[in-house]
Formats: structure tokens, C-alpha cells, sequence
């Protein structure tokens, strides 16, 4: 009882700080930081979710006498446990990577959104542990899957990113065609916004406007893209090493180390854009063609993760819908 | 890094000799010139260029690093051989050629990925009869899509069709060629290094910078530190760091191979079974595996009898089944116990190369006595219900058995815990524990559960591809963490008072120029008195 409570009111701590967090953001973003105060509560925000986070995991696994990975509730807060890790490691790391904190917050707040919601609500007492799954490699498995989608994640986001600036800047040439005029004050607006991401607020000469402009435009895709090809690296790791884990597991429990499971597949079918990814960067193909690849990665992710649970089929059916 | 440094002969720890820079340049003209008299040509070139036009010419080398070595060879050999020879020679290589090209191998995962979605997409391993409902001619997926599609393809058993075995194939095919033709030569080439002599070179790479106040020899002290190879000779300096970040891609494809492999080997020579055997009775291992492959050839241990000594559960407080053990014992053909273990889930035997997996149980009889009379054994069934939950039922007729319309006792299980005994009316009698021995009165007779015997689900397998693939597992993991490390080299060049470094790495593009900024901060700045003194030094 006592730890239900507890585990209740950590969940809801955590799932409003975070919601807190978002509105901060978005005022930042709206609002031209003006307030550099807002900036410093959202890093303290991230802090206080990530011990909720922490202490509810914690709760959960000393109740059930298990790690908390049984079931699709578990994992998810895991995930976005391993988001706020993530930033907590690029807070102590004192790395100005702006990018991947603000593609943190976000994911956070949806996994843990996700997980808080009304759906999910019948998985949230504690199940007890099936006999295959009583077994050290769990811990292994689990930890570095979750950790390999969190990784992966981030690291296609910083790609949708790309692509998100990439075809914006199409639509502005689509859009130069019909209205000059308008697209010269449009490029000003967006001219002030990139300042303001490389937080270089220099004063420009109107005569060197464009160059300058895609200057930074093109230093700020190559930085995504350099944080993202780095970022799915590591992740790329995490992957390897949890499907590896997954597979000597399944030889020890069930006699077969692949067993073509629809989450087996997917995963294979995960570490296999990503390998395509980390061979288009290879070869110096178009950086538009990785971000394109890291992006159905992105799509992909979701798939194996909640798709395939969703359906309920096979071996991995935890957390789905279907009675038991 | 020490590792590699020290294997190779040719490069000493610190300072370094001549010999070993004619190394590239032997090379780059073996390449650039294509003729027959190499040796000659080359040794005429060493005595010719010491100086900096040719290490000019190396840093072009060094920029298009030449994997086509190889194919450069090929057409010498050729040359003089002719014949028939030489048509395979160039299909050799023609093959090699394509199968190598990138482009290809990412159509082929591409090609492997989709495949596998649509394996999932489409219900594996059922009848005919259901895909011709699924994808009925009339109503076809996306307007072509039909059931002769998918049974014409193979893709109602995706994972063993011959188009997917063959895409398979095809990339292991590429994978191997790329590893030959592209990456083995880059091991040979990674390891060749070379030193810049002109400010302008250096300039060049994707991080430079200028230390008006230096010496070299503190930079290079500086990289050391922070862990870099560093060689030094006169005024110029090369570090690198990381090489085996560069050299783990090609361990990364030989262990796919080695995986490929294996499963081959596991699909071609493996023997499966599986069985299930009530408590106290006992099997040959030869008889439940069945060959899976060409290559599956039995062993002596197949000879090997097995008698399932104890079957039992354990159980959560809740009454939910936590595990199940099976106590085997494994006796030879003279009937010698060989081995006896007790094995669980996640927790098989392993004798001789088989292995035997706990992986179902299942309750095959029921003891009772009625009216003190037996005991009997009473066979149970399984019973479909929904969901995954395990139910099995028996019956015990009670009057006369020879009537049509015969009536008895149900008696209903879910584990070995409890039984649920029902009246011929349908109704709840009552539920008992085996063991208890506390009677219960149905319709008249007095029943007793002496005990529930269980049955152990068994799997059996031989598997001689296991080692190769976990080789190749283990191989993987190493690889692909070692990957991570990024390959950094770093020139630097005294020129006058001033250092000009550069510097590039493979991975870590935005690490490295930090890394270089903060340690280039720690180079102290040499003040005038002894700026002359190293002036002198580095001149004479």
C-alpha cells in the first residue's frame, strides 16, 4: 500500500514537472529568451524529474522483487528514465549541445505521457514474472535495448531535424517564385531565429545578409548532423549488443538463438536501416540521403517498440491489449 | 594503440629513421607508373627524392587512400599469363568488382528489411485455403497484391523462401567481397603515415592552426600525454590516435561472416526434437530428434537413454507458476548413469553436444482411490480455453459405464496444486490438494487424490553451428564498441618560431577540434632567450 502511494505520487510528480518543462520551452521559444532564469529552472526541472524517475523504478523494483522490465508500463518509464539520463549526462558534462537537450525534454514528456495516460492504466500493478523471463539476461537484454532506442532516438531526431530545415528552405525557394517581396522580410525573421539558436548575436550588415545567413544554416545542419552520426553510433552499439543478448538468451531458454519472432525481426530490421545509415555516411553520399535513411529509422523504432506489442503477437507479447 | 605500434616492425616508439618513409612512396609509384620494371623504377626514385616534392606527392596518396591497389596489380599479372586464364581472372574480378560496390550492398539490406517487414506483415506457415481468403483474387492489396503473389513467392514461409535465403545470400556474398577487395587493403594502408613538410599542407586539413610562439617538441610531449603515437623528425611531426577505430569495420564485417556462416552451418547440420514425458518414464534421445539439414549426422550420444526421475513447479504466493524443474537422469547404453542434472527454464542440460531445454510441462494422470479401492490412474487431457492459461480435465464415470448417456466426476486442473472436482450435475464439489489425503464425498463415493503426476515438455537439439555464431557474437560486440573510436591524425611542422598544426579524425568531428583546442592551449609559449637556443637546435 505504501508503495503504491509512493509509487503514485512519484509518477505524478514527475509526469507535471515535465509538463511544466514543456510550457517553459515553448515560452522560450515564442517569447525570445528574454528570461535567462526560465532557461536555469528547466535544467533544475529535468533534475527533479530524473530522481522522481529514478525513485519510481527504485520503488517498483523493490515491490515486485524484479527489475522493473517486465511489461510495456515498466519499459516506457524506463525509456524516458534513460532520456533524462541522457541529459543529466550532457549536464555534467558541461557540452553547449543545445540540440540534443531540446530534443530530450520533448521525448520525455511524451514517453512518460504516454505512459501516465488512461491507456495503459490495467498494466499498472506489478505482474509477476513469467518463467522464461527469470533469467540474468533480462536485465541485460532489456537495459540495452532500451537504452539502444533511446540512443537511436535521439540521433533520428537530430535527422528529422534536418530534414525539417532542409525542406523548409525548398518551400522558401518554391515560395520566392510567387512573392520576392515577402520572402525577403520572411528571411529576415528567419535570419534573427538562427542567431539566436547559435546564440551569436551579431549585428549584420544588410549587404552581406544571404551569405552569412547560409553560413549558419549550414553550420548549424552540419552540427545536427554531426551530433546525430554520433549519437546513432553509440546507439547503433547499444543495439548490437542487446539484440546479441536477446539472441544467446533465447538459445538458452528456448533451444534456438533465432527464432524469426516479429520483435526479433524488427529489431533486425531496426539494426539494419541503421547500418544503411552508417554506410550512406561511409560512402560521403548526400547528408539529406542519411537524415532521410536515420528518419524511417525514427519510424522504425516506434514500430518494433510499441507496434509490434500492440499487436500482440509472439514471443515479446508483453503489455498488449489483448485480455488475458 | 600500443599494441599496434609495436607489432609492426617498421614503426619505433619516438623517433623515427628514413627507411620506413619510402614505404608510401615505393607504393605510390608502383601504382601511379603500371609497368613492368617496378623494382627498378622505384629504387631509381629512392635515390632521387629525398626532398619535398616527393612527400608532396605522398599526401596525394595519402588523400585518395588506394583500396584499388589490388585491382591496379591485377592487369600486370594478366598481361603476361594470357590465355584462358585470363577470362576467369577478369571475371574474378568483374564479380568482386560488382559485388563490392556499395551502392549495391545498401539495395541488398534495403532489399533484406523489407523483405523481413513483409514477413511479419503477412501470417506465416498457414494453410493455402487461408491466404486465399486473406488475398482474395477479387479484392487484391493495393490493386495487385493476391494470393498467387504470396504462394508463388515463397512468402508464406518468408524466412525460408529461396527469394529471401537468396537476398541473404547475396549480401553475404557482397559483404565478403567488400571485405576482400576494400577493406583488408585499408588495413595495409591505415598503417602507412607519413609527415607533412609544408605549411601549406597542413593548412589544408579540416582542423589547422597556427602557434606563433612554440617549439615542436612540446607538442609533441602534449600529445603524448593525451595519449597520442607521436613521431618526430626534424621540424615535422605526425601523432595519431585511434587506429583501431579505423581497423574495426573490417572485424565488424568478418564477424557478420562468421554469423552468416554459423547459421548456415546451424541450418544445414542441426537435429531438433521435442517430447513430452510423464514422470517416471523414459525416452532415447536418438528417437525424438529428427535431422534438420544434409549435413545433420548423428553421434554416439544419440544412443544416450533419459529418464525423467521428478517433474514438480514452484509457485508465487499468488499461486501463479514461477517455474517448473524436470530432475533428468542420462544413462548409457549399458544402462550406467552418465549424468544427472535438474534443469528449468533458462537453465538447460547440456551432454555430448545435445541439449535439453525445459520448455512446457503439462499433467498427465491423476492417482485417486475411491472408496479406498486403486489407486487408479487417470489419464487428464488438455483443454482449450482462451488465453494462455493451461487447463486439464478427466473424468471418472460413476454407475454404470456401459450406458449410453454415462455420468461421472469432472475433475479439473491448472497446475499441480489444486484440483477442482465437480459433481455429475455440473456442480462444485469442492477443491483438493494432491498429497492432503482428505477425502471428499461425491455422489457417493469417497475420493481421494493421492497425487497429480506431471509432464515434463521437452526440447532436444544438436547444434554445431552455435560456437561459430557466438564466435561471431562476441566478435560483433568487440567490433562494433571498438568502432566507435575515432581515428585522428595529426601533423604539425616547425617553421621558424612558429608551429603550424593540423590535424583530422574519421568519427569525432566535433570532440576532436575541442580535444586539439584545449591541448594546444596547455603548448607553453617559448619567450625570446630560448626561442634562439631552439632555433639552433633544430638547425643543427
Amino acid at each position: 500500500m505504501v508503495f503504491s502511494t509512493l509509487e503514485h505520487i512519484l509518477t505524478h510528480i514527475s509526469f507535471s514537472v515535465v509538463s511544466i518543462l514543456i510550457s517553459i520551452h515553448l515560452i522560450i521559444f515564442l517569447l525570445v529568451n528574454q528570461i535567462i532564469g526560465l532557461y536555469d529552472s528547466s535544467k533544475k526541472g529535468m533534475i527533479i524529474t530524473f530522481f522522481c524517475l529514478t525513485g519510481l523504478l527504485v520503488t517498483r523494483w523493490l515491490f515486485s522483487g524484479h527489475l522493473p522490465f517486465s511489461d510495456l508500463y515498466e519499459s516506457l518509464i524506463f525509456l524516458s528514465w534513460t532520456f533524462s539520463i541522457f541529459y543529466m549526462i550532457l549536464y555534467f558534462k558541461k557540452h553547449k549541445n543545445y540540440y540534443l537537450k531540446t530534443i530530450i525534454t520533448p521525448s520525455v514528456i511524451f514517453t512518460q505521457g504516454f505512459a501516465t495516460s488512461g491507456l495503459l492504466t490495467e498494466m499498472h500493478e506489478s505482474l509477476i514474472l513469467v518463467p522464461a523471463l527469470q533469467s540474468h539476461w533480462l536485465m541485460m537484454h532489456v537495459s540495452m535495448m532500451i537504452l539502444g532506442y533511446t540512443t537511436l532516438l535521439c540521433g533520428s531526431l537530430l535527422s528529422v531535424a534536418i530534414l525539417v530545415i532542409t525542406f523548409q528552405e525548398l518551400i522558401q525557394i518554391l515560395r520566392k517564385r510567387k512573392n520576392f517581396y515577402f520572402l525577403n522580410e520572411s528571411f529576415y525573421f528567419a535570419e534573427i531565429k538562427y542567431m539566436n539558436m547559435n546564440e551569436k548575436n551579431n549585428i549584420l550588415q544588410k549587404s552581406s545578409f544571404l551569405s552569412y545567413r547560409n553560413y549558419y544554416r549550414s553550420q548549424f545542419i552540419q552540427q545536427l548532423d554531426r551530433w546525430g552520426y554520433r549519437t546513432i553510433s553509440l546507439g547503433f552499439i547499444f543495439l548490437t549488443i542487446g539484440i546479441i543478448s536477446g539472441a544467446v538468451w533465447a538459445n538458452e531458454a528456448w533451444g534456438s538463438y533465432w527464432n524469426w519472432d516479429p520483435k526479433e525481426t524488427w529489431a533486425f530490421i531496426t539494426w539494419t536501416i541503421f547500418a544503411i545509415y552508417l554506410h550512406t555516411r561511409k560512402n560521403k553520399l548526400e547528408d539529406i540521403n542519411s537524415s532521410i535513411i536515420a528518419s524511417m529509422g525514427f519510424l522504425i523504432i516506434w514500430v518494433c517498440y510499441l507496434g509490434i506489442n500492440l499487436l500482440g503477437i509472439g514471443l515479446h507479447s508483453y503489455g498488449s491489449f489483448r485480455p488475458n | 594503440m600500443k599494441a599496434f605500434s609495436s607489432s609492426n616492425p617498421c614503426l619505433p616508439k619516438t623517433h623515427f629513421l628514413k627507411v620506413p618513409t619510402f614505404h608510401p612512396f615505393l607504393r605510390f609509384h608502383t601504382n601511379g607508373a603500371k609497368r613492368p620494371h617496378t623494382l627498378s623504377f622505384t629504387i631509381s626514385c629512392k635515390m632521387k627524392n629525398k626532398g619535398k616534392s616527393v612527400s608532396q606527392k605522398i599526401v596525394l596518396s595519402e588523400a585518395s587512400p588506394p583500396p584499388l591497389t589490388e585491382d591496379d596489380d591485377v592487369p600486370e599479372i594478366i598481361k603476361k599469363k594470357g590465355g584462358p586464364f585470363w577470362v576467369a581472372k577478369i571475371l574474378r574480378r568483374k564479380t568482386l568488382q560488382i559485388l563490392s560496390n556499395l551502392p549495391l550492398a545498401i539495395g541488398e539490406m534495403f532489399a533484406v528489411a523489407s523483405l523481413m517487414a513483409l514477413g511479419t506483415i503477412i501470417d506465416q506457415g498457414e494453410a493455402p485455403d487461408f491466404y486465399f481468403q486473406k488475398y482474395p483474387e477479387d479484392h487484391p492489396v493495393f490493386g495487385f497484391f493476391t494470393w498467387r503473389w504470396v504462394l508463388t513467392l515463397g512468402f508464406d514461409h518468408m524466412f525460408s523462401s529461396p527469394i529471401f535465403l537468396g537476398v541473404l545470400a547475396l549480401l553475404g556474398a557482397s559483404l565478403m567481397a567488400c571485405t576482400y577487395t576494400t577493406q583488408l587493403p585499408l588495413i595495409k594502408v591505415s598503417r602507412r603515415w607519413s609527415f607533412l613538410h609544408s605549411a601549406e599542407a597542413i593548412r589544408k586539413q579540416e582542423f589547422s592552426e597556427s602557434l606563433p610562439r612554440a617549439s615542436i617538441q612540446d607538442v609533441g610531449t602534449i600529445l603524448m600525454g593525451a595519449g597520442y603515437e607521436v613521431f618526430l623528425k626534424g621540424p615535422s611531426l605526425y601523432a595519431f590516435k585511434g587506429l583501431a577505430g579505423r581497423l574495426a569495420p573490417v572485424g565488424v564485417h568478418i564477424a557478420m561472416i562468421l554469423i552468416m556462416a554459423g547459421a548456415t552451418l546451424s541450418a544445414a547440420g542441426s537435429f531438433r526434437g521435442s517430447v513430452t514425458v510423464p514422470q517416471g518414464l523414459n525416452f532415447v534421445v536418438g528417437d525424438v530428434l529428427a535431422p534438420s539439414g544434409f549435413l545433420s549426422s548423428p553421434t554416439e550420444a544419440f544412443n544416450t537413454e533419459i529418464h525423467v526421475n521428478k517433474f514438480y513447479m514452484d509457485y508465487y504466493e499468488s499461486g501463479e507458476v514461477s517455474q517448473f524443474h524436470t530432475d533428468l537422469s542420462l544413462r548409457n547404453m549399458d544402462g550406467e548413469e552418465v549424468m544427472r542434472k535438474t534443469i528449468s527454464v533458462n537453465d538447460p542440460l547440456r551432454y555430448g553436444g545435445i541439449t535439453i531445454y525445459q520448455t512446457d510441462w503439462s499433467i498427465s494422470a491423476l492417482q485417486i482411490l475411491k472408496d479406498n479401492e486403486g489407486p487408479y490412474n487417470l489419464a487428464m487431457a488438455p483443454l482449450q480455453i482462451n488465453g494462455d492459461k493451461k487447463l486439464f480435465g478427466t473424468f471418472l464415470p460413476v454407475g454404470d459405464i456401459n450406458s449410453p448417456d454415462v455420468k461421472g466426476i469432472s475433475m479439473l486442473a491448472r497446475d499441480l496444486q489444486s484440483i477442482v472436482l465437480y459433481d455429475k450435475e455440473g456442480k462444485l464439489a469442492g477443491v483438493r490438494r494432491p498429497n492432503s489425503k482428505l477425502p471428499i464425498n461425491i455422489d457417493g463415493s469417497e475420493i481421494v487424490i493421492v497425487d497429480a503426476i506431471g509432464s515434463s515438455g521437452l526440447d532436444l537439439k544438436t547444434d554445431p553451428g552455435v560456437p561459430v555464431v557466438y564466435a561471431g557474437f562476441g566478435a560483433l560486440m568487440i567490433t562494433t564498441c571498438i568502432s566507435y573510436l575515432s581515428h585522428s591524425q595529426i601533423w604539425a611542422l616547425q617553421d621558424g618560431t612558429a608551429v603550424f598544426i593540423g590535424g583530422k579524425t574519421n568519427r569525432a568531428k566535433i570532440e576532436f577540434p575541442e580535444e586539439m583546442n584545449r591541448l594546444l592551449d596547455k603548448v607553453p609559449e617559448i619567450v625570446e632567450s630560448t626561442l634562439s637556443k631552439q632555433a639552433d637546435s633544430i638547425s643543427g
